[in-house]
């Protein structure tokens, strides 16, 4: 049997740098989000916006072959392809409705899982310090709502031109993209900390997804309330929905829907923001310390 | 050269309660078992010396290197928690790849890793079923699994036969064992005392967050002046052997077991005794069939440095 000195003697290799550490959490919470029947039937509905927006485009192009559909100016101004258009994509019930749905089944079990299981000591083990793990589970989430907001916003973009034959949509309005991809950052960026906020305050996913839903659906219904009885606009700052509608508004430059200062909604929704890094920050730690 | 992990005045505490007090520590490259009764503090002690927690006085340093907020440095360590901590919705061959992936490793390099750590642990069988599904065994060997996955120089592990059958244990101690070659340092915590004397004799003696003693189970022996050594011998002439022995002063006690070859003898200066052993033995041509010592273990030594 050889002998060994005992001691350590300095080790000349070089520690392995890992570029992107935050991508195997992503990879691995898209590939287990497509395991689930129920996920993958809401996504792909989730397309379904998407789809009757750009058959929307097209009419636009085709006014005159559709003309026998149309029975008043009002309903041939819903084919009408303008920032207004956008707006409602963007801001419209059912996506934002389907997005909640999504961020259900896909982001409520993201942190909350890790929290079941002790698998954060897992994770914290391993050459990947906080922020990679919070950004590759905000990727996984990112890389969902991104899907649904800016790749549509685009193709609607470029499908009005092919159809039209011209660049004069874009010539028209050069800022669109801008606000395509500013107003799905901001909307897709707000999404993704509401969830892991809700994600990371319980252990129990099926818990978290009924707070997820509950807590939109409240919001709005809480607006509704007090609007109802006090007929007064500034509690459209209630409901989460509502706050996302005005700064749809702003991004795409068309006129608010409530009468409220668009700075005020901001301002809520990037506390709300705030607030989610804050609970993750003490949340998310290796080890559960009880005092 | 240095110690591979080095602890200076480390200490935590969690509010009020004391969880680790002033430990000052070099452990140097081999298996390190880490004993202590449920509460003493080695899972603090594993965590502080592995970056999970962060300690409220001191440091921990491994590689010479901070061990706190440095993640870097855990590619180097394997860290095997007390507590269940896997992805319950994946299989054993998605978790180690997926914790391979985390490491930096290739996706061709870390299926290649699984596949080889998987045989180690004996899990190729089982690795499609979801972790779910594995019984306590599989799980422990799948956390053993995670933690060398990687080839790391530290192999840290907590508790890792909680909760495991006999032949569980075995089986784990072989693949302790098996490992422990090749310079590593592997530091193991139990409160089961057979458990870390099947692996080791360099033992850390851990007990409300102080460290008790630290070193092999015979120097931590030997500070225990006033609790003798116990030696039992089964020889063919037991009679002859203990005149001989009682007319030496370090020979504090010589009693005969009930079974007709067997003699006890209790001294304060174990080689002392074994030096003269075998001249005795070739002098009167006496036959020793057996030496033990029945209170040698660490069960002995534990209960006396605590004071029962």
């Amino acid at each position: 049997m050889g002998i060994r000195e005992k001691g350590y003697e300095h080790w000349d290799g070089t520690l392995m740098e890992h570029r992107h550490p935050w991508w195997p959490i992503t990879r691995l919470g898209i590939k287990l989000a497509f395991r689930k029947k129920s996920f993958k039937f809401v996504f792909a509905g989730a397309f379904l916006p998407a789809f009757v927006f750009l058959a929307g485009v097209y009419v636009s192009e085709r006014i005159e072959d559709f003309q026998n559909m149309f029975h008043s100016s009002s309903s041939q101004k819903f084919f009408e392809v303008n920032p207004a258009f956008f707006r409602t994509y963007f801001s419209n019930d059912s996506l934002l409705f389907l997005m909640i749905m999504i961020m259900v089944f896909a982001g409520a079990g993201l942190i909350a899982d890790d929290l079941k299981f002790n698998s954060l000591q897992i994770y914290f083990s391993r050459p990947i310090g906080k922020k990679d793990y919070v950004l590759g589970k905000c990727a996984v989430l990112l890389f969902f709502l991104l899907l649904l907001t800016v790749v549509p916003g685009l193709l609607f973009i470029i499908f009005k031109m092919v159809f039209a034959g011209s660049f004069r949509f874009i010539l028209d309005y050069p800022w669109l993209p801008l606000s395509i991809l500013g107003y799905s950052a901001f909307l897709s960026i707000f999404i993704t900390l509401y969830t892991l906020l809700l994600s990371s305050l319980n252990r129990n996913r099926r818990y978290v997804s009924i707070l997820i839903f509950a807590v939109y659906i409240f919001s709005e219904i809480l607006y509704g309330i007090f609007y109802e009885r006090f007929r007064e606009q500034y509690f459209s700052l209630l409901s989460i929905k509502s706050n996302l509608q005005q700064i749809a508004a702003f991004f795409f430059r068309v006129r608010s829907p409530f009468r409220v200062p668009v700075v005020y909604s901001f301002l809520i929704l990037t506390a709300i923001c705030l607030i989610s890094v804050a609970v993750m920050r003490k949340k998310i730690r290796s080890v559960d310390v009880i005092k | 050269m240095t110690a591979v992990i080095e602890t200076r005045s480390l200490s935590k505490w969690y509010g009020n309660v004391l969880g680790l007090s002033d430990v000052s520590l070099s452990i140097e490259p081999g298996v390190i078992g880490l004993l202590g009764p449920n509460g003493a503090g080695k899972s603090t002690f594993l965590k502080l010396i592995t970056g999970q927690l962060k300690p409220s006085i001191g440091g921990a340093r491994v590689f010479g290197q901070i061990i706190w907020n440095n993640p870097k440095l855990f590619s180097r360590i394997g860290f095997c928690p007390e507590a269940d901590a896997f992805f319950e919705d994946l299989t054993g061959w998605e978790f180690l790849v997926n914790l391979l992936r985390l490491h930096g490793f290739s996706g061709a390099e870390a299926k290649r890793r699984s596949e080889r750590t998987l045989e180690i642990v004996e899990l190729v069988k089982d690795k499609d079923r979801l972790i779910r599904a594995y019984s306590r065994g599989m799980r422990q060997r799948l956390k053993f699994a995670q933690a060398i996955a990687h080839d790391p120089e530290v192999i840290i592990l907590d508790e890792p036969m909680s909760g495991l059958d006999p032949l569980g244990k075995r089986k784990f101690i072989r693949l302790i064992r098996d490992y422990r070659g090749e310079g590593r340092t592997i530091i193991v915590s139990s409160h089961v005392l057979p458990e870390i004397e099947a692996l080791t004799k360099n033992i850390i003696l851990i007990h409300q967050g102080k460290i008790l003693a630290t070193g092999d189970i015979h120097d931590v022996r030997e500070l225990i002046e006033r609790h003798p050594h116990i030696i039992s011998l089964r020889v063919s002439d037991r009679r002859r052997l203990a005149g001989r022995l009682v007319k030496e002063d370090f020979i504090l006690d010589v009693r005969f077991e009930k079974r007709p070859d067997t003699l006890v003898i209790e001294t304060r200066q174990r080689d002392k005794f074994f030096s003269l052993l075998p001249a005795l033995v070739l002098e009167e041509q006496i036959e020793v069939e057996e030496i033990t010592s029945p209170d040698d273990n660490l069960q002995a030594v534990f209960d006396y440095l605590v004071g029962k």
